[in-house]
C-alpha cells in the first residue's frame, strides 16, 4: 500500500486554530469571544476535512479513524467527559464543530494505510546547561546524547515501531534552573515525548514538576539531589546515583578500605567550599558518618568560599589540629591549592578521601599536581571502562568530539540508551505507554559502574552505585586513575593506604 | 595556642600582604596619574598570568624569566587600551568611565576563556613548592621571591617617576594637563605610556602569582575588588601606600583565622575598609593629594 504522503501525524481543527490566533491569546478568547473562534474553527475544520480527502485520495479510503482526546489532568479526565457538552474542552469543539481529529491508531490490525503509518522521527528533549558556568559539563553530556541518538538511528532505530527514527529536539538550560524549565516547556510543545537531562538538581527539580503537570516522561541522566524523586511524581525518573546513595557508598568504602588495610584512622577534617554543593554535600557526609557509627573522630570542618585563592592559613590550622584523614569536598581551583599547600607545610596525614566532589581526577589536576595527588583516594560515580560498550562509546565520543566520555556524559549517554530502550519496548510513542515501559526497565548494557538500571517506586535507580577511585602511579598521566572498588569493576588489585606523606615520593 | 602556629599565621599574612601589595600597585599608579580606576584591573592581571603560563609551556622558560616579557605584552596590551578607549573618556564623568573599561575587563575574561578554556590551570614550576624552614616555620619560596620582587616593582616605578625624564612628563601631565600640554609634553602618548606602565606592573605580577595559585579566566574580578580594598587602605594613587595597605590586610585576614571561619575572611578585609571610609577616606598614607 503506497504510503507516500508518509507518516500520519495527529492533526485536529483545534491545533492549527490555536496556532493561527496564537495559543496565547486562543484561549481567553474562547470565552471572551467564542463568535469568532467558532469561524476560525470552521475554516481549520473545512481544511482537516480537505486534507483527509486528499489522505484517501492518495491512500485509498479509511478503515478506521481515532479520535485524539486529551485532558490536562487524567483524575478529572472522566468528570470532564461526562459534562463534555457543556466544557469548552477540545473533545467539545470537535464535536460541535463536526470535527474529525486523527489520533494514532492504538492497534494495527486491519488497518491498512493511515493508521498504521508510525511516525518515521520520535522526538526527544535533552536540555543541559550548554552555556553558562556549567557549559563544559553541559556541552559534553548534550555530545553524548546526540552521539547516542544517532548510533541508535543509525542501528536501524526503534524496530517495534517499524524502524522510527528518533530526533533530538535540543535545549540549553544557561545554568540556570528557570531557565531549564522555560526551554523544557518549549520542547514539549516542539512535539518532544520524552526529556532528559539536566545535571543540575535545581534545573531537575523545576523539569520534574512541569513533566508531571504536562505528563510527559523525564529521564535524569545526571542530577542527585534526593528530593527530585521525594514527591511520589510518576513521569520522572533518575539514571542518576542519588545524593543519599554517593553518601552511603563514601562510607561503606571507607569501611572496606580501613578493614582490609587494617588501619584505623583516630581523627579527621572536612574541607568543603561554602557554596550549595560542597556544604550539601559535605553535611551529608558528616550525618551519615554519625548513624553509621564509624568509630572516626571529626576534630573540625573547615569551609572556605568557592574560587578561594590562598588556603595557607587554612593548611596552619590542619596542622595544628594533626588529623589523621582529610575528607575534602572541593572543585578543581581549590583541591589543587589545598594539595600544595599540605605539601609544602609538611602536614602528616595517612591520606585523603575525598567522599564526593570534582577536583581528584581530571586530567588536568592529575598533571598538575603529578606525585602529590597520588594515592588520593575518591568515592563517586565513575565509568566503567572495562566494559566493551565504554570502550566502544568512549572511541567513537573521541573520534567525534576528540574528547574522552567522563562519567558525566557517560550517563547521559546512558539515559538517551534508556529512553531508546522503553520506546523499543513499549513500541508506542505515548507518554502513558513510555512511562509503563519505563518502570519495567531492566538494562544491562551501559557504560558506567553500577549493575542494571533498573527503577524503583520513586524512580530511583536501584542500580546506580559509586565506584571507589585512587590515583596511582603510570608513566601516561592519563591512565593514573584507577578504580579499585567494588572488585568486578576494578582495574586494579592494589590500594594504597595509608599513603606515604606528600614529600616523601 | 601552639606558638608555633602564631608565628606560622604571622608570616603567612606578611607574605600575602606582599601579593596584595603587588597585586595593586598597578591600579594605584593608573589612578594616580590619570585619576581613573581601571576596572579592567584584575583582567589584566589574569592576562599576564596566561602569557607567562603559555611561556612557560610552550617553552619551558620559568615564570620567573619570563617576567620582564610578560610585561612588556602587558604594557602594549595597556598602552593599546589607553590609546583606543580610556584617551576618549579622561575628561568624562567618572561614573561614565566605569562602563567602557569594565567592558574591557569582559572582552579580556572571554578572549581567555576562548584561547584557553575554562579550566583551571596550576603547572607546576620549578620553584613552586619550594619551601624554608625556621625551626618548625615554613617559608613559601614562591611567596617570599613575589614579596621582594613586589617591593623591587614598587620601588623601582617610584624612582622611575621621580627621576626620569619620562617620569617627570608623566607627573607633569597628572599635576597640571593643560599647563603640560602647553610646554609641549604629548601628553596623549605620555597618558598612554602610563597606563602600559601601570599594566605591565599588573602584568608582571601575575606572572608572580602563576606558581602560587591555579588559573582560570574567571578570577580576574576577585584580583580587582582585592586591589581597591588595598589601594583604599594605603591611599588612591599612593605606590608605597598601596604596599602597606597590602601587609596590613594580609596580616589582619591571616590572624582572623584564630578566631574565624575561613567563610568569614573577607568580613575582616570589608570592615576594615568601612572603617577607613569612615574616619580616614582618603587613605592611610595620603599626604600631599
Amino acid at each position: 500500500m503506497a504510503t507516500s504522503s508518509g507518516p500520519v501525524e495527529p492533526v485536529g481543527p483545534v491545533g492549527p486554530a490555536a496556532v493561527i490566533s496564537g495559543h496565547q491569546d486562543f484561549y481567553p478568547a474562547l470565552l471572551e469571544a467564542p463568535d469568532s473562534i467558532h469561524l476560525l474553527l470552521e475554516i481549520t475544520t473545512a481544511f482537516v476535512v480537505k486534507w483527509l480527502a486528499a489522505q484517501e485520495a492518495v491512500d485509498g479510503p479509511f478503515k478506521r479513524i481515532a479520535i485524539a482526546d486529551y485532558n490536562d489532568n487524567k483524575k478529572e479526565g472522566i468528570g470532564m467527559k461526562k459534562k463534555a457538552g457543556k466544557e469548552l474542552n477540545r473533545r467539545t469543539f470537535i464535536k460541535t464543530s463536526g470535527a474529525i481529529g486523527l489520533g494514532l491508531a492504538a492497534s494495527s490490525f486491519g488497518v491498512p494505510t493511515l493508521l498504521r503509518a508510525a511516525p518515521t522521527k520520535i522526538k526527544i528533549g535533552s536540555i543541559q546547561p550548554v552555556t553558562g558556568p556549567l557549559a563544559v559539563i553541559g556541552q559534553g553530556q548534550r555530545k553524548a546524547n546526540i552521539m547516542a541518538a544517532r548510533q541508535i538511528n543509525a542501528a536501524g532505530g526503534i524496530k517495534s515501531m517499524g524502524g522510527a527514527q528518533l530526533e533530538l529536539l535540543l535545549g540549553d538550560s544557561e545554568s540556570k534552573p528557570e531557565v531549564g524549565r522555560q526551554e523544557a516547556d518549549r520542547l514539549i510543545k516542539d512535539g518532544a515525548v520524552v526529556l532528559q537531562g539536566p545535571f543540575q538538581s535545581g534545573t531537575a527539580m523545576a523539569i520534574a514538576t512541569l513533566a508531571e503537570q504536562r505528563q510527559v516522561p523525564f529521564v535524569m541522566d545526571v542530577a542527585a539531589l534526593d528530593a527530585i524523586t521525594q514527591k511520589g511524581y510518576q513521569y520522572s525518573f533518575r539514571v542518576f546515583i542519588t545524593a543519599k546513595g554517593l553518601v552511603g557508598g563514601a562510607i561503606k568504602y571507607l569501611k572496606q578500605v580501613t578493614e582490609m588495610k587494617g588501619v584505623m584512622p583516630k581523627t579527621a577534617v572536612v574541607t568543603n567550599t561554602a557554596d550549595p554543593f560542597g556544604k550539601g554535600m559535605s553535611g551529608g557526609f558528616l550525618k551519615g558518618l554519625e548513624k553509621s557509627g564509624f568509630p572516626i573522630k571529626i576534630i573540625d570542618r573547615i569551609q572556605y568560599p568557592l574560587g578561594i585563592q590562598d588556603l595557607s592559613t587554612e593548611v596552619a590550622k590542619i596542622k595544628s589540629l594533626k588529623p589523621d584523614l582529610i575528607f575534602p569536598v572541593s572543585r578543581p581551583g581549590d583541591s589543587v591549592i589545598l594539595t600544595r599547600e599540605l605539601y609544602k607545610q609538611r602536614v602528616p596525614l595517612m591520606g585523603i578521601f575525598c567522599p564526593g566532589s570534582p577536583g581528584w581526577y581530571e586530567p588536568h589536576v592529575v598533571k598538575d599536581l603529578d606525585k602529590l595527588i597520588l594515592y588520593v583516594l575518591v568515592n563517586v560515580p565513575w565509568v566503567n571502562p572495562n566494559s566493551t560498550v565504554y570502550q566502544k562509546a568512549n572511541a567513537a565520543f573521541y573520534k567525534a568530539y576528540n574528547q574522552i566520555l567522563d562519567t558525566n556524559s557517560a550517563y547521559a549517554y546512558t539515559g538517551t540508551l534508556v529512553i531508546a530502550d522503553a520506546i523499543e519496548r513499549a513500541g508506542s510513542a505515548r507518554a502513558d505507554d513510555i512511562v509503563a515501559a519505563l518502570k519495567k526497565t531492566n538494562f544491562k548494557d551501559h557504560p558506567v559502574v553500577g549493575g542494571p538500571v533498573q527503577f524503583n517506586e520513586k524512580g530511583d535507580n536501584i542500580g546506580a552505585m559509586t565506584a571507589l577511585i585512587q590515583v596511582q602511579k603510570d608513566p601516561d598521566y592519563l591512565k593514573r586513575v584507577k578504580i579499585v572498588m567494588p572488585k568486578e569493576f576494578a582495574q586494579s588489585d592494589e590500594i594504597v593506604f595509608p599513603a606515604p606523606p606528600l614529600w616523601e615520593r | 595556642m601552639d606558638p608555633h602556629y602564631l608565628l606560622q599565621l604571622a608570616i603567612q599574612g606578611i607574605l600575602l600582604g606582599g601579593l596584595y601589595g603587588l597585586i595593586a600597585v598597578g591600579l594605584s599608579l593608573i589612578f594616580g596619574v590619570m585619576g581613573i580606576i581601571n576596572f579592567a584591573h584584575g583582567q589584566m592581571m589574569v592576562m599576564g598570568m596566561y602569557v607567562s603560563y603559555w611561556i612557560f609551556v610552550l617553552l619551558g622558560i620559568d615564570p620567573y624569566l619570563s617576567l620582564i616579557v610578560v610585561a612588556a605584552v602587558i604594557f602594549v596590551l595597556g598602552y593599546l587600551v589607553q590609546a583606543t578607549v580610556v584617551n576618549r573618556i579622561l575628561d568624562y564623568p567618572e561614573a561614565m568611565q566605569v562602563l567602557p573599561l569594565v567592558a574591557v575587563g569582559l572582552v579580556l575574561e572571554n578572549t581567555a576563556l576562548l584561547l584557553w578554556g575554562p579550566d583551571y590551570r596550576s603547572p607546576q614550576t620549578a620553584l613552586s613548592l619550594e619551601t624554608l624552614w625556621i625551626g618548625p616555620v615554613m617559608i613559601d619560596v614562591s611567596r617570599l621571591i613575589a614579596f621582594v620582587l613586589a617591593i623591587l616593582i614598587t620601588t623601582g616605578i617610584f624612582v622611575f617617576l621621580k627621576k626620569t625624564r619620562t617620569g617627570k612628563r608623566i607627573r607633569a601631565a597628572s599635576d597640571n594637563r593643560m599647563g603640560a600640554i602647553l610646554v609641549g609634553i604629548n601628553v596623549n602618548r605620555i597618558n598612554n605610556a602610563s597606563f602600559g606602565l601601570g599594566a605591565a606592573a599588573t602584568g608582571a605580577a601575575g606572572a608572580l602569582l602563576l606558581p602560587l595559585m591555579p588559573l582560570s579566566p574567571h578570577m580576574g574580578h576577585d584580583f580587582t575588588l582585592t586591589a581597591f580594598i588595598v589601594v583604599i587602605l594605603g591611599g588612591m594613587g599612593n605606590l608605597i601606600g598601596a604596599l602597606a595597605g597590602g601587609l596590613i590586610l594580609g596580616v589582619a585576614e591571616s590572624l582572623s583565622a584564630l578566631f574565624l571561619p575561613a567563610t568569614l575572611k573577607q568580613v575582616v578585609s570589608f570592615s576594615i575598609l568601612i572603617i577607613i571610609m569612615l574616619f580616614r577616606p582618603q587613605g592611610l598614607f595620603a599626604g600631599k593629594k
